[in-house]
């Protein structure tokens, strides 16, 4: 932060998007509404038709909606990895940027979710995934990785939602009074009428520190048990040990990918250079060089291990995804995730604009294709060489995802016209409180 | 000195400081002159004001509630799965026992996490008072939430001049009631 910032400075500066959010946002928002437009036809094509109008066949009935799933889920782990895991090490440079991952964090959760219930098809009965109390005898198997993703993912949710919340409370008790009328009014209800009192500090740091440590294994528990829905299942290409640490991995990758994608017109937009830079970047590009290096390892070994046990269901899997019909989904995950990102290796890139936002994008597009490789190009490739099939989307998932990143940015951009992108308390904690020592000694 | 008790009669006492070194300063004035019933507000928290306040009292009991609702979410949540399979038993192949430890682990630990976070959150509105009706009007000051920091007594007994004195001579650059004005 910059030594000059003083603690009014930063209300006038944090609020000012609030009121007053530029054209741009409008703008971005005519984009959101026509992508929810067409998403929602292409669902609602779904809703009567039936799953026919998807791409599923025989053996390939899970493709891009769980792909998708999988990949908001892994956007949904930075938020709170830079939130919680980051405050626990006191690192400084999360208190520009956690905020607004935060909110990624929440907004990504939101859209996995939608994914269960379009793919089941009958999305009114979704709620059958839930464990409660009915008469038709339909308890869950909790020994089923599916019911365990279930409470993973409420879970994760939850906890980071309050996490977020209670974050925010500070602040939008400082914009409720900078407000006037409904608008105070409103802001004085969601700020639960914070003062800012010695009592309320003293209790709101263990808390928060309680909810710290609370979520940080949950940032590495949840993409665990997602890769559960596959790692416990026996097809090839699925069944590895390896598959926890390796979601995780790519679930941080993509996740500080788009929090770099998210932030930085965010920041250029509204403003907001004094309070993140490229230091803030830098540090972000490091942590997916780190988590990149990860996943370019645990591809390697995936093949090692599939070549070394000697298990030729499993060998001709890995064989097909380079040189069978998925050959161009394999390509693209190699380019984008392990070949693209070492662009980040030369600080000129990872320290530019366009290098920055560039080469995040392009880590998001590997990343879904990375997801859509393990699970379409396994399920087409199964045991049975007589029942092989080559899956591929129809418009309607096509528009589906397209509606899922619509979602996703809609939530994105009322927030950021709402409420502070940029935690005010916190970033006033790392400035030099104002001392009247200070003030006599300039004057002398 | 000993403390004063305050009836709760007398004006309210508010003190604005644009310094934190002044605030301090005030506290502790207020501290020696026998003064401890009073609110400190602030925009951010300040491990300084955390000292000189709760520097010899217990950690906050959050961390109770913390533990007991980890203890209780997983407790109740293996119960749940235990039940439920010991109840509508499904025979799968294999010999696997019905209550079966490993793959019950994970949703206990979801449910742990879960409890402890919601027990956490309860316990932080309760000592907090949040949602907070009752605090006294002096602590609506929006300088308190933008670049300033406050003290405030709600009752000041027979002492409202004397405690307006104090803070007055600390550094307050603004110091309401007690008879005090500016």
């Amino acid at each position: 932060m910059s030594k000059d910032l003083t603690y009014a400075q930063v209300n006038r500066d944090v609020m000012r998007p609030l009121f007053s959010p530029g054209m741009a946002w409008y703008g971005m928002m005519g984009l959101v509404g026509a992508g929810l437009a067409f998403g929602a036809f292409c669902w609602g094509m779904q809703l009567v038709w039936g799953l026919g109008v998807a791409g599923y066949h025989p053996p390939v009935f899970w493709g891009v909606y769980i792909t998708t799933f999988v990949f908001w889920v892994g956007i949904g782990h930075a938020g709170t990895l830079i939130s919680a895991i980051l405050f626990l090490t006191r690192s400084r440079w999360r208190t520009g940027i956690y905020r607004a991952a935060e909110a990624m964090t929440i907004f990504a959760v939101m859209t996995a979710a939608l994914f269960p219930a379009i793919h089941v098809g009958r999305a009114w009965q979704a709620y059958w995934l839930f464990p409660y109390p009915n008469q038709r005898q339909l308890w869950q198997n909790f020994k089923s990785p599916l019911m365990w993703d279930v409470f993973a993912i409420s879970t994760y949710f939850t906890v980071s939602t309050v996490f977020f919340f209670i974050g925010l409370v500070p602040d939008i008790a400082a914009v409720r009074d900078n407000t006037r009328g409904l608008t105070k009014k409103l802001y004085g209800a969601m700020s639960l009428g914070w003062r800012g009192t010695d009592k309320q500090w003293h209790h709101y740091m263990a808390a928060y520190g309680f909810f710290a440590a609370l979520a940080t294994p949950l940032v590495l528990s949840v993409h665990s048990v997602v890769s559960w829905d596959f790692a416990m299942a026996d097809t090839p290409g699925w069944h590895s040990t390896l598959f926890p640490p390796y979601f995780v991995a790519g679930a941080i990758f993509s996740g500080c990918a788009m929090v770099i994608t998210l932030m930085l017109p965010l920041t250029k937009l509204f403003k907001l250079e004094a309070y993140i830079h490229v230091w803030h970047f830098e540090h972000l590009a490091k942590l997916c060089m780190f988590t990149g290096g990860i996943l370019t390892y645990a591809y390697g070994t995936e093949y090692f291990v599939a070549w070394y046990s000697d298990n030729p269901y499993e060998w001709a899997v890995f064989v097909d995804r380079v040189v069978g019909k998925y050959w161009w989904v394999f390509g693209m995950m190699v380019l984008c995730n392990n070949i693209v990102p070492l662009l980040w290796w030369f600080k000129k890139v990872r320290t530019s604009f366009m290098g920055l936002f560039l080469v995040s994008i392009v880590i998001n597009i590997g990343m879904w294709f990375e997801r859509f490789n393990i699970i379409a190009s396994s399920l087409a490739h199964s045991f049975d060489p007589g029942s092989w099939a080559y899956y591929l989307p129809t418009y309607i998932e096509i528009g589906i995802l397209i509606f899922s990143f619509a979602w996703f940015f809609l939530w994105f951009l009322l927030f950021a016209k709402i409420m502070p992108s940029v935690a005010i308390a916190e970033v006033k904690e790392t400035l030099r409180p104002p001392l009247k020592h200070d003030q006599e000694a300039a004057a002398k | 000195m000993s403390a004063h008790a305050l009836a709760a009669t007398g004006t309210p006492v508010k003190a604005v400081y644009k310094h934190l070194d002044s605030l301090l300063q005030g506290i502790h004035d207020l501290h020696k002159a026998g003064f401890r019933d009073f609110t400190v507000l602030s925009p951010i928290p300040r491990h300084e004001i955390e000292e000189i306040m709760y520097g010899q009292q217990e950690p906050s009991p959050v961390r109770w509630f913390t533990l007991t609702g980890g203890i209780l979410g997983g407790s109740m949540v293996f119960s749940l799965a235990s039940l439920t399979h010991s109840n509508w038993p499904m025979i799968i192949p294999g010999g696997k026992p019905l209550v079966s430890i490993p793959p019950f682990l994970v949703i206990t630990f979801e449910g742990t996490i879960l409890w402890a976070s919601m027990f956490t959150l309860f316990a932080l509105l309760y000592f907090c008072g949040l949602p907070a009706t009752k605090l006294p009007k002096e602590t609506e000051d929006p300088r308190f939430s933008n670049d300033c920091f406050g003290i405030v007594f709600e009752r000041t007994g027979a002492h409202a001049e004397k405690i307006a004195h104090i803070l007055q001579n600390s550094g307050a650059v603004e110091v309401t009631g007690g008879g005090t004005h500016g």
